[in-house]
């Protein structure tokens, strides 16, 4: 955040007119369109997109490394160097001691069968000054050190025996071995776990700024960039749409793709009566060739959005946009973003909690792996809901929240303990009765993570929708309607029933997941992380859609999530999952407030600062 | 979007149409087969059981295309009938194989446990016999030939065929759309039949082409050996036992009926390769 690039200094890195596309003639599809992007010594930018933005594949495609099947052109700068016209070998010389690269997936960076200070160390042979095995693991320990690893045996361990946030530093201490002076980091925190996120990130960041190195962060997370970067570059269906400082782009953004982003962001410390969510999905960047990309899903869009695609163009020193409608609609931006951060009174917590909804004692799950070992994911959970209260589990990997939801709903069966559901006594389904079985199934259903496979891939929307209702017990007769105006329900048009999954977006996917378990008219949803898959404008629409139904319909939810700031926009109340145990519940207010666990605080804290509420 | 769904349509036909030459020119292999099989008197140019002495053991000629053999029956005519046996004993097989192997498979993969583990030790059992010698020793004892030996490869067939079904089903079974299913209380034989059958399909097809390129080698191997067709049946198999002493005095005796199961066995196995990488990707 310290240096802004000195004017008489020439920037580390040049991108001029970087387009990437794959394949050849018909069969070629463009990925990013003419990508300009400086670095300057010392500097750090983020790409900021969804997914298909292209922002992976310009990384890549600077530090040469794009997949088979995909080609670049355009002109990559690198120090005086021009990346696009040297030869393999010279850049193989180039890649790892001048740009170094750190990815999304610690564990499949490395190695399996090589013990990870080997990664390390592997880097520093070839030098010298290390050329005996003293001086090598002196600076091996050296390394391991500036990444937070000290005294353990980490070096020593295979890549499979640590944990995710361990493998990390170790990538990242071997990324940096041969003082790289450009570092690109391709979600480096995305698949770790939330305070481990927050951990890697502000280590990465101390260590760009101790040692003056470039970094450009490629990520989806607006909140990220603008913590961690001098500068942000917001990339959408392969074309730049707002280039600008951090500072500036947070307190006022000005593109209104950008603006939707930060927006659909929820933020983690207020509630507020409606995300403003972008509609629709992102295009193909070969669909929008002629147009403003953001064209179809912005509420301010004009004839002369279509009528060339627009380019960069500087509205202030270091600050670009490439919306041609800007000056009109600036004003209009403003008040949309303030209105949308005024908070609503939070409910008071029902008082009437007589008869619970659901009712969890004592649960415990243990797993008995093939070696004979234990695994005891639920250890004495006891959780209350009442009739349509939306309540929310929160818990890292392996907290055993998932574990939970599949007993709820009787996809595992737990080794003791109680689950009542409208005092019916449910723990082990396979002991029900047929018909209390379903009536538990008509009261309780359960929504997934995963978009791409929660639909069957070789049914229609109408025969998956259709299948609940039947299985609810609907007639044929009118099921056709019933299909049509749960997809109503849902947001999706009535033309949809005849698609399948293949044609729809991960969005539109999930809204019919939704409508199929709406289909048997429950009371309550266990949604397990609902909307982590989705790209972030789309996960703001399915928030919204959770919010309407429980509104509309009194459902009661149990939202399982590790996203604070979705727990903070659609839950009261609120269990925090520790390794299997509770330690902590209360009204969403009181925990996100007051936490009482120290894990509790250590969640809270990991959430990177809130985009919207700053600066205003 | 609906545009969008018929390029996605018109693209899937295209890659069909791309079909590499050679699988192209297998396919041709097979539709000729085919033909011959269904229309062969009508095809060949002669009864396949005519017998001329006189003229026995003739290399080609313009009479005969592909000369005759010891007892002077026309080669090619008796090739172009052969060409039943060839395909109906193998599509059994393949056939029965398939539909067997399937409904162990699903079975296996989905319930698990002790059935799971009872299904998989016999097919362990059955993978483990060498599956030409059984079917020789079955055949030649039990007798009854041709139809003899396709029963016998098809309970041979089977066995590594449900591992496959099993495998594939295996990797369905975890999918969020089953858990689906299950919770929405859809009963376990709709969820094998309705959900996890059409998307282990493709797949199983695909190994139904290879089973129909083995089925056809072991069935010829048999009839070699005098244990598949009766004596005098049209049979490439047969053909080539029958024809061996003659192999000098009219090598097209021998040459047309083994080229024959090469070609047929080969462009299965293509068919079946391209099928495979095609629905698997």
């Amino acid at each position: 955040m310290s240096a802004t690039p000195k004017a008489t200094e020439a920037p580390l890195l040049t991108v001029r007119n970087l387009s990437v596309a794959a394949g050849h003639g018909p069969e070629r599809r463009t990925i990013t369109v003419a990508t300009d992007l400086d670095v300057a010594r010392g500097e750090a930018i983020a790409i900021v997109g969804e997914s298909g933005s292209g922002k992976s594949l310009t990384a890549k495609a600077i530090a040469r490394l794009l997949p088979q099947n995909v080609f670049a052109s355009g002109s990559i700068r690198f120090d005086g160097l021009e990346l696009m016209e040297i030869p393999e070998p010279h850049m193989q010389r180039i890649r790892g001691r001048r740009i170094s690269m750190l990815l999304q997936d610690p564990f499949t960076m490395m190695n399996p069968l090589m013990r990870s200070g080997l990664h390390i160390e592997e880097m520093l042979s070839d030098r010298s000054e290390f050329s005996s095995r003293a001086a090598r693991s002196a600076e091996l320990e050296r390394r391991l050190g500036e990444v937070g690893i000290t005294g353990e045996k980490v070096a020593q361990r295979l890549p499979f025996q640590l944990s995710g946030g361990m493998c990390q530093r170790v990538a990242l201490a071997a990324a940096l071995a041969r003082d790289p002076e450009l570092l690109i980091a391709d979600e480096p925190s995305t698949a770790l776990d939330v305070t481990t996120q927050a951990e890697i990130m502000k280590l990465l960041k101390r260590v760009q700024v101790g040692r003056g190195m470039s970094l450009i962060l490629i990520t989806h997370d607006l909140r990220l960039a603008f913590s961690t970067c001098d500068r942000v570059y917001v990339l959408y269906a392969g074309s730049l749409l707002e280039v600008g400082g951090t500072r500036g782009v947070e307190a006022d953004p000005q593109h209104p793709y950008t603006l939707g982003l930060l927006l659909s962001e929820p933020p983690a410390d207020r509630r507020v009566p409606q995300l403003i969510a972008i509609r629709g999905s992102v295009p193909r960047p070969d669909d929008v060739a002629d147009r403003c990309a953001f064209d179809d899903r912005c509420d301010w869009r004009a004839d002369i959005c279509r009528v060339a695609k627009p380019a960069l163009s500087e509205i202030a020193p270091g600050r670009s946009s490439a919306c041609v409608r800007l000056g009109d609609i600036r004003g209009e931006m403003r008040a949309l973003r303030r209105r949308a951060l005024e908070p609503i009174p939070t409910r008071p917590a029902d008082a009437t909690r007589s008869a619970p909804l659901l009712r969890v004692r004592d649960l415990t799950k243990t797993f008995v792996l093939r070696r004979g070992q234990h695994v005891h994911a639920l250890k004495g959970v006891s959780i209350d809901i009442a009739p349509g209260e939306s309540v929310g589990l929160v818990g890292e990997s392996g907290s055993g929240k998932t574990t939970l939801g599949r007993c709820i709903v009787g996809l595992e069966t737990p080794t003791s303990g109680t689950i009542e559901v409208a005092g019916v006594a449910i723990a082990d389904y396979s002991k029900l009765s047929r018909e209390s079985r379903s009536r538990i199934r008509r009261t309780l259903q359960m929504v997934f993570q995963d978009p791409y496979s929660t639909l069957n891939p070789r049914h229609s929307v109408r025969r998956s929708v259709g299948e609940a209702l039947r299985a609810a017990g609907h007639h044929r007769g009118d099921a056709h309607a019933r299909v049509h105006s749960l997809l109503r329900d849902v947001g999706l048009p009535e033309d949809y029933s005849g698609r399948r999954p293949a044609s729809l977006s991960g969005g539109e996917r999930q809204r019919v997941a939704v409508a199929r378990s709406l289909a048997v008219g429950p009371k309550m949803l266990v949604c397990d992380e609902p909307i982590s898959a989705l790209d972030v404008s789309v996960q703001a629409q399915i928030l919204n859609l959770f919010k309407r139904l429980h509104d509309e319909f009194g459902l009661a939810y149990l939202f399982i999530t590790h996203d604070l700031a979705v727990v903070r926009q659609v839950v009261d109340r609120v269990y925090v999952l520790y390794r299997g145990e509770i330690v902590e519940e209360g009204t969403t207010e009181e925990v996100m407030t007051q936490p009482r666990h120290p894990y509790t605080r250590r969640l809270i804290d990991s959430i990177p600062r809130s985009a919207v509420s700053r600066n205003l | 979007m609906n545009v969008q769904g018929k390029a996605v349509h018109a693209e899937r036909i295209r890659h069909v149409a791309a079909a590499p030459g050679l699988v192209i020119a297998a396919m041709f292999v097979i539709v000729v087969v085919a033909i011959c099989a269904i229309f062969g008197s009508g095809i060949a140019p002669d009864s396949p059981f005519t017998q001329r002495l006189a003229v026995g053991d003739q290399p080609p000629s313009a009479e005969f295309l592909a000369g005759t053999d010891l007892l002077g029956r026309d080669v090619l005519s008796r090739t172009i009938h052969g060409a039943w046996t060839a395909l109906v004993g193998p599509i059994v097989i393949a056939a029965g194989a398939f539909t067997i192997a399937t409904l162990l498979g699903l079975v296996s993969g989905y319930l698990g446990g002790m059935v799971d583990t009872i299904i998989m030790r016999w097919v362990d059992f059955m993978i483990a016999l060498p599956a030409p010698l059984v079917a020789i020793v079955v055949v030649g004892v039990v007798g009854g030939g041709y139809w003899t030996a396709v029963l016998v490869l098809i309970i041979l067939f089977t066995a590594p065929d449900t591992r496959i079904v099993r495998g594939a089903v295996l990797e369905q079974r975890p999918l969020p759309y089953i858990d689906a299913a299950r919770v929405l209380g859809v009963s376990k034989t709709r969820i094998l039949f309705v959900h996890v059958l059409p998307n282990v399909l493709p797949i199983v097809l695909a190994y139904v082409l290879l089973d129909f390129a083995f089925a056809l080698i072991n069935l010829a191997g048999l009839s070699f050996l005098g244990l598949g067709v009766e004596p005098g049946t049209p049979d490439w198999g047969r053909m080539l036992f029958e024809n061996r002493t003659i192999l000098f005095s009219n090598p097209a005796a021998l040459l047309l009926p083994a080229a024959m199961i090469i070609l047929t066995a080969v462009s299965m196995n293509l068919i079946g390769d391209w099928l495979f990488e095609r629905l698997t990707r």
